[in-house]
């Protein structure tokens, strides 16, 4: 009850500004927009790794959000309603890049592949090596739905049962999508990273051997 | 010739009525596997004061507290249909938060299908939030900063609890045994019944419901008890000490505890019925209030 | 056996099997005690925890101002920046009228002034404490307060009214508990009403009547959730 106590202050002023907003309030939305302009651009930037597509698709979801926000009925917090939103305009802003990309209201169970298993030894861990420029090139690299999924939790801070809402899965989807996104990651900056340092001899006192 | 075609016939008839027979088989094992309820558990490791809610719609939620660092959980649901997610915050860490949420998968069941059925043990001083609008909530054993329990039409069972504790239930009866802390219990058409606590502040209201107090007033408690048209029966130990100020509109009140009394009047100026007297020293502050129910106060 | 990295014990699947439980905080003890006996699982734990620290730290990128710049030219090109809105129209507009958490704050607050007028000698302080209780679902927000006497009453009826219209979708028995404590609260503010008819100086049965209005709008509040889906 004192986490409620604390949040209703925050969540009493958006609903407020929400409720102006809806009536064509400029500097009621122009305030929503101050508060959850950098979560959604930066969900647009991870999400398309380019800075004029981000502040693009930016723009898009806020326009969006102005036309649409008359339906908005408090069924779920406005934050999760407006990143859903973004979310969809992301979503859809790929889509026409890649037409086969992912269905619109699913974490697409179809992008499930084999997810390789490199068991290395203690030299070959990535720890220390998982630099901020590493990762995004990683996380461009993955599948839009494991992406989303990944940026939303791993990065933007999102609960799963937040995920789940603006992207319309199940908890348990985004948790195992989580996963696999987890992993994926971990296999591509170790294949294009670099596992060791060049020079230093394999340390294990488990050798590979012949099967 | 017509011979082998009726044999051909009855062939493909036994053939159909074969494969008939395998789906209806089929189905129905199927539909046992569905009617059959899942069972899960899971255990988490926790801090001493983590914040543990429960989201449910109709079903039991049971919760004690133990002396582990961990919740266990135990639930099961009736429909395939129905999920438990759980929630963790961190992850991989000893819990500060564990959100147990029931989730529809599909929207269009309803009633008993919506059964979800819980059974938490968790650390002593964990903080906890539950709503069950159709299903009754049991706590025993928390020592935690504050509860709340909310029901529609739920009933509510809180004992040897310690802490904070909001209740409230729109049409089910309220229990309470043995709380330590503050206390606010509400309903409207629910019953209200107390026993034994040792809150320092009580706040209890129904509207059409009963209230049974049973109990002693510990020194410097505040207990504020109304109960608008159902009556409510005080029963407290020879040894209790308290200033007692009671009054109803139209209800009548009937005293059974040897009380000095400061003021007794049914005025006619406000037609209220009232009691304001002290029993022994007058340690703690008993308010009861009601419109049209009786309040009856009688020695243990 | 001796491990190597193309060679995985059963003990290994367990472990990938249950590890996705384990990063999602559950309690897998074969995660940990695995990875104390296999060198190659438990790298990818190590990973796992590395790849999830970093993702943490990833800085949130703060778009232009160019972004609103844009925003704003777009949407006072279509004039839809032109009206401003007073309170007084908000208040006004029926679609305010059916959001329970606003109604139920104004209801609140008309409450607690009419308390305001009501002489102190006779109020207990546990009536607006207990009024002030509201259950976090129906959250008190601040709002003026006009200090009219008929506009509890209506406020409370508006809100039945949309309850009335939208009961259809609630579950059957929810929807008896619901009336059931409606019409409860119905009975006492007649009665109370009445009482006060014959005794307005009576400030016991204004303190149940003006309870009941409160208790009215949150049941009535807690309803309307139930009928949005929630």
């Amino acid at each position: 009850m004192s986490q409620q106590k604390t949040a209703a202050p925050k969540a009493a002023s958006e609903t407020q500004l929400v409720a102006r907003a809806q009536h064509g309030d400029e500097e009621a939305f122009a305030a929503l927009f101050e508060m959850h302009k950098r979560r959604v651009y930066s969900l647009c930037l991870r999400m398309t790794g380019n800075t004029a597509e981000a502040e693009d698709l930016t723009q898009e979801a806020f326009l969006q959000l102005y036309r649409k926000i008359s339906t908005f009925r408090g069924e779920s917090a406005f934050s999760t309603w407006l990143h859903r939103l973004a979310v969809n305009v992301v979503l859809m802003h790929l889509r026409k890049k890649v037409p086969q990309q992912i269905s619109l209201d699913e974490v697409d169970s179809s992008q499930d592949e084999p997810v390789k298993r490199d068991y290395g030894d203690n030299d070959r861990r990535l720890m220390g090596s998982v630099d901020r420029i590493s990762l995004s090139r990683a996380i461009a690299d993955l599948p839009p739905g494991y992406r989303m999924v990944f940026v939303l939790h791993d990065i933007e801070g999102y609960e799963h049962n937040e995920i789940a809402e603006i992207m319309s899965c199940s908890v348990g989807n985004s948790k195992s999508q989580l996963h696999k996104a987890r992993l994926k990651l971990r296999d591509w900056l170790r294949q294009n990273e670099g596992l060791m340092t060049p020079g230093e001899p394999v340390v294990s006192d488990q050798a590979p051997t012949e099967r | 010739m017509p011979d082998q075609s009726k044999q051909t016939e009855k062939k493909r008839g036994v053939t159909l009525y074969g494969q008939g027979l395998v789906v209806y088989l089929f189905l129905l094992s199927g539909a046992l596997l569905a009617a059959d309820g899942a069972r899960s558990e899971k255990t988490f490791e926790a801090t001493p004061n983590p914040r543990v809610t429960v989201t449910n719609m109709t079903g039991q939620i049971l919760v004690r507290g133990w002396d582990k660092a961990q919740v266990r959980v135990v639930y099961s649901v009736v429909s395939p249909h129905v999920e438990v997610d759980t929630e963790v915050i961190p992850p991989n860490q000893p819990a500060d938060k564990i959100h147990l949420i029931t989730h529809l998968l599909d929207p269009l069941i309803s009633g008993k299908d919506q059964t979800a059925d819980y059974s938490l043990e968790v650390p002593m001083g964990t903080n906890l939030e539950i709503w069950n609008p159709q299903g009754s909530v049991r706590i025993e054993k928390l020592q935690g900063d504050d509860a709340s329990v909310e029901s529609v039409g739920g009933a509510i069972l809180v004992s040897d609890f310690t802490g904070h504790l909001f209740l409230r239930s729109v049409g089910g009866n309220i229990e309470l045994i043995r709380p330590s802390g503050r206390v606010e219990a509400y309903s409207i058409t629910g019953d209200l019944h107390f026993v034994s606590p040792t809150t320092s502040k009580l706040r209890a209201t129904t509207t059409s419901g009963r209230i049974f107090f049973e109990g002693d007033f510990p020194d410097g408690g505040d207990y504020s008890l109304s109960a608008y048209s159902g009556d409510m029966d005080i029963l407290c130990p020879p040894s209790a000490s308290f200033e007692l100020n009671a009054k109803t509109v139209r209800g009548k009140l009937v005293n059974e505890m040897p009380m000095t009394i400061r003021r007794r009047s049914a005025t006619p100026v406000s037609s209220a019925n009232s009691l304001f007297g002290t029993h022994l020293t007058g340690k703690a502050t008993v308010n009861l209030k009601s419109f049209s129910g009786t309040i009856r106060i009688r020695q243990r | 056996m001796k491990e190597t990295r193309y060679d995985r014990s059963p003990a290994c699947y367990q472990f990938e099997l249950e590890l996705e439980a384990y990063m999602e905080g559950e309690n897998r003890p074969l995660v940990p005690a695995h990875t104390r006996e296999c060198a190659f699982c438990r790298v990818i734990v190590k990973d796992l925890e590395a790849l999830r620290s970093a993702a943490l730290a990833m800085p949130r990128e703060e778009p232009s101002p160019a972004v609103w710049s844009n925003i704003r030219a777009q949407l006072v090109a279509t004039g839809a920046f032109a009206e401003r809105v007073s309170l007084w129209n908000w208040v006004g507009q029926l679609d305010f009228l059916r959001r329970p958490g606003p109604v139920t704050a104004f209801a609140c607050l008309l409450l607690l002034g009419c308390l305001v007028t009501v002489p102190r000698t006779y109020l207990e302080q546990d009536t607006a404490a207990g009024l002030s209780a509201l259950p976090a679902r129906t959250a008190t927000r601040s709002m003026a307060f006009t200090g009219d006497s008929d506009a509890l009453p209506r406020v409370v009826q508006e809100l039945e009214e949309t309850f009335r219209a939208r009961e259809g979708s609630l579950a059957p028995d929810l929807k008896a508990t619901y009336d059931n404590s409606l019409n409860s609260l119905d009975v006492s503010i007649r009665e109370c009403s009445d009482s006060l008819q014959r005794e307005p100086d009576n400030s016991l049965a204004h303190e149940y009547l003006l309870a009941a209005y409160s208790q009215k709008a949150q049941v009535l509040s807690s309803a309307l959730e139930f009928g949005e889906g929630r």
